[in-house]
């Protein structure tokens, strides 16, 4: 301690030698004299960077996972449009040869194109949904038939993508696109008959074939259906449980039993319902297959249990003083339960049911075994339409090599994305704005 | 009223059993088909069977034509990659939890540890969809680059993004466990001279070891029944093999691929996909008494 004290004051005279305050000068022991003690230093800041270096791996995942989706979304939101002058010859709306038509006017815009590969190659410039495009233009205003008009047709999903790289970057050749197809989107840049548009198709359409065309609305909707039929079952039935397990079973082998059973229930792995769903629902109820009415009941039973221990949770955190303080009134139990300390532990119950919705929207294994993978174009208009889901339509494009639907993956998982943010900033608006701390 | 009382409580306890109906149901319905599946193949060939190949053939007179159940490929193809996400969840989740609950301060956790919990949140497909998209490439690749195949669809690809997947699901649990260690056996530690990572390993740790042991496990469980991930980024082919880079399969990927599109329930394949249902299902209800047994043995008393 003295030999400590001595060695500051000479650093002390050294520095007012030098002409410097006496009083800042650097630390002289910042390494540790001892070895051993210096071992456990460096110890001690392995062990910190180790925790630091895992936080950080983690959120490194999540900002990267967050990137690719953005980045791999970005371009699905524009579709790029080819202007055409589109000659409504009577003769041959007659016969209905909308494609025709189409072709004629990509015909006289290259009017060099002869051969029956160049042809095709030209085409295919052209979304294979134009036609029906011109077909609603013509149901709607039915006056164009036999005028030439000039009308924004949307591009084929490969032109799409190569114009909108062509657009950030020196791009050559992208995917399917040929030499001379290049040629002919960079004719149609420089005439201007080329430009992108917010694809709202996205947002309006089904499932399709083709990747330009295909959209989630009916996806979103069968999702939206699904989480209905689930909430409408668990919600209730949760709810009860948790109350009659909290407020009114008798401490005996039975309620452990239930509770035991409950506490399972959560562990069990959600393929496993899936398999429930098949084998009773379908097989032996008979439902009908790939329904959003399955599919709810299917994750009603998926986050029963969640529901279960949130409300539970919640009517635990009331204090006892209020069921006294009314029991006290006269109020029998279950006025006790539902006139009291079911309102106070409202929001907590719905804290919990909200996010057991966003485990449920999220959820993908089950619904594939009730048969919700299908090709599905058409919104589902009652229950036991065959629908499909958000997260499923997501899967069902992950699978398709195609970049038009890598793109349309990426997009699809943004809205998904987007849709799990939203439910759980409403959760957490709920816990702040109405939770009461007791 | 009293009547009524009565009533209520009646409809309260119905709704109570029809959660204990469910799991009733679950077990008795797979089962069942299991038993039925059993019926066709024998128990020894299903769990000591090297061979899977559930494709039964065109025609009737075709060689092999029952096709083969043999589920040691499929089991070790789970064990394998489930190894592989604990080797990624363990560490990380059990290293974050730690720093979060003894260096970090109040307000770093604060910000820290919901960024953390969006990765429990976001839906596995997505995790499948980065493991396809992003992390296999960059595998083969870097595997490449060092001079080694990794095949596209391999077990560490799958493996590795579902630990991340686990990750915050261990982070949360062990923190739990941590900071109901208490208070007193940490100062008492840190007053007598020890550094905090000298605390962290011979107070914390062994004190909430328990806890931390049975986090594993429910890791563990929730990796073995995990399904969009690997359905996506995990094989089709059963494979016998524990090479990370090679292409395996999981009994989730199995059931998946045997029952989807498949309208008849009564073909061998169909039954096939119940069975390993059922070990599932059995492997993950082991696992998790396992770890509420450990918890509430080993627990130690401080109070």
């Amino acid at each position: 301690m003295i030999r400590l004290f001595e060695r500051r004051i000479n650093i002390a005279v050294q520095r007012v030698k030098k002409k410097k305050s006496p009083f800042i000068y650097k630390s002289y022991s910042k390494k540790p004299k001892h070895r051993w003690l210096r071992k456990r230093k460096a110890q001690e800041r392995r062990f910190k960077r180790a925790g630091m270096l895992a936080i950080l791996i983690s959120s490194l995942f999540l900002t990267s996972l967050a990137w690719n989706v953005f980045s791999g979304a970005r371009s699905a939101f524009t579709e790029a449009q080819i202007k055409l002058s589109i000659d409504f010859q009577a003769d041959l709306v007659e016969k209905k040869a909308y494609r025709k038509i189409v072709q004629n006017a990509l015909l006289d815009l290259f009017p060099e194109v002869n051969s029956r590969k160049d042809k095709k190659h030209l085409f295919a410039l052209i979304s294979r949904n134009a036609p029906h495009v011109l077909r609603d233009s013509l149901e709607k205003d039915p006056t164009l038939l036999g005028t030439q008009q000039d009308i924004w047709l949307p591009a084929s999903s490969s032109t799409s993508i190569f114009y909108k790289k062509s657009l950030t970057e020196n791009a050559k050749r992208i995917g399917k696109i040929t030499v001379t197809q290049v040629a002919w989107i960079t004719q149609l840049t420089q005439t201007k008959q080329l430009r992108l548009r917010f694809n709202f198709s996205f947002f309006t359409n089904g499932d399709s074939r083709e990747a330009e065309h295909a959209g989630i609305l009916v996806s979103t909707i069968g999702s939206l259906l699904s989480i209905l039929v689930c909430v409408a079952m668990a919600f209730p039935l949760g709810v009860a449980t948790a109350i009659y397990l909290e407020e009114f079973a008798p401490k005996n082998w039975f309620t452990d039993f239930i509770e035991i059973n409950i506490n399972n229930l959560a562990a069990v792995p959600s393929i496993i319902f899936g398999l429930l769903g098949l084998s009773i629902y379908l097989n032996l109820f008979g439902l009908p297959r790939s329904s959003s009415l399955v599919g709810g009941m299917v994750l009603s039973l998926l986050v029963l249990p969640v529901i279960v221990i949130a409300t539970r949770n919640a009517l635990r955190a009331v204090p006892p003083s209020i069921r006294n303080a009314a029991a006290a009134l006269g109020a029998t139990p279950t006025q006790v339960v539902f006139h009291h300390t079911l309102i106070y532990a409202l929001p907590g119950i719905m804290t919990g049911v909200i996010l057991s919705i966003a485990r449920a929207f999220g959820e993908t294994a089950p619904l594939l075994m009730i048969g919700m993978v299908a090709f599905i174009a058409d919104v589902p208009k009652t229950f036991s339409d065959p629908a499909t889901t958000l997260p499923v339509q997501v899967y069902l494009w992950a699978n398709n090599p195609e970049l038009g639907f890598v793109e349309k993956t990426a997009a699809a998982i943004l809205v998904l994305l987007t849709f799990m943010v939203l439910i759980n900033l409403l959760a957490v608006y709920i816990r702040r704005r109405f939770e009461i701390k007791w | 009223m009293a009547k009524f009382e009565k009533l209520i409580k009646a409809s309260l306890l119905a709704c109570t059993m029809f959660s204990v109906l469910v799991t009733v149901l679950i077990i008795a319905s797979v089962f069942s088909e299991t038993v039925r599946f059993f019926s066709h193949v024998s128990v020894i060939d299903f769990l000591f069977g090297t061979e899977w190949s559930p494709q039964t053939a065109m025609r009737e007179d075709q060689a092999g034509s029952s096709g083969t159940f043999g589920a040691v490929p499929i089991f070790l193809g789970t064990f394998l990659v489930t190894l592989i996400a604990m080797a990624v969840a363990a560490p990380l989740g059990l290293y974050a939890a730690i720093y979060l609950s003894v260096y970090a301060s109040a307000r770093f956790r604060l910000w820290v540890k919901p960024v953390l919990e969006i990765l429990a949140g976001v839906p596995s497909v997505v995790y499948g969809y980065f493991a396809v998209i992003t992390l296999a490439p960059l595998l083969r690749a870097g595997g490449e680059f060092i001079g080694l195949s990794i095949a596209s669809e391999s077990a560490l690809v799958a493996g590795s993004v579902m630990g991340i997947m686990i990750t915050p699901y261990v982070m949360s649990l062990s923190e739990d466990v941590i900071s109901s260690v208490p208070k007193s056996l940490i100062f008492g530690s840190l007053a007598i001279g020890a550094t905090h990572s000298e605390t962290v390993k011979k107070v914390i740790l062994p004190a909430a070891l328990p806890g931390i042991v049975s986090a594993l496990l429910l890791g563990i469980s929730r990796g073995v029944g995990e399904t969009m991930v690997v359905v996506m980024a995990a094989g089709m082919a059963a494979n016998l093999t524990i090479n990370p880079l090679e292409s395996v399969t999981t009994a989730t990927v199995q059931i998946v691929t045997l029952l989807v599109g498949d309208h008849e329930f009564d073909s061998e394949k169909t039954l096939a996909a119940f069975a390993l249902g059922f070990s599932l299902f059995f492997m993950t209800l082991i696992l998790n008494i396992v770890a509420l047994i450990i918890v509430k043995k080993y627990r130690e008393h401080y109070d």
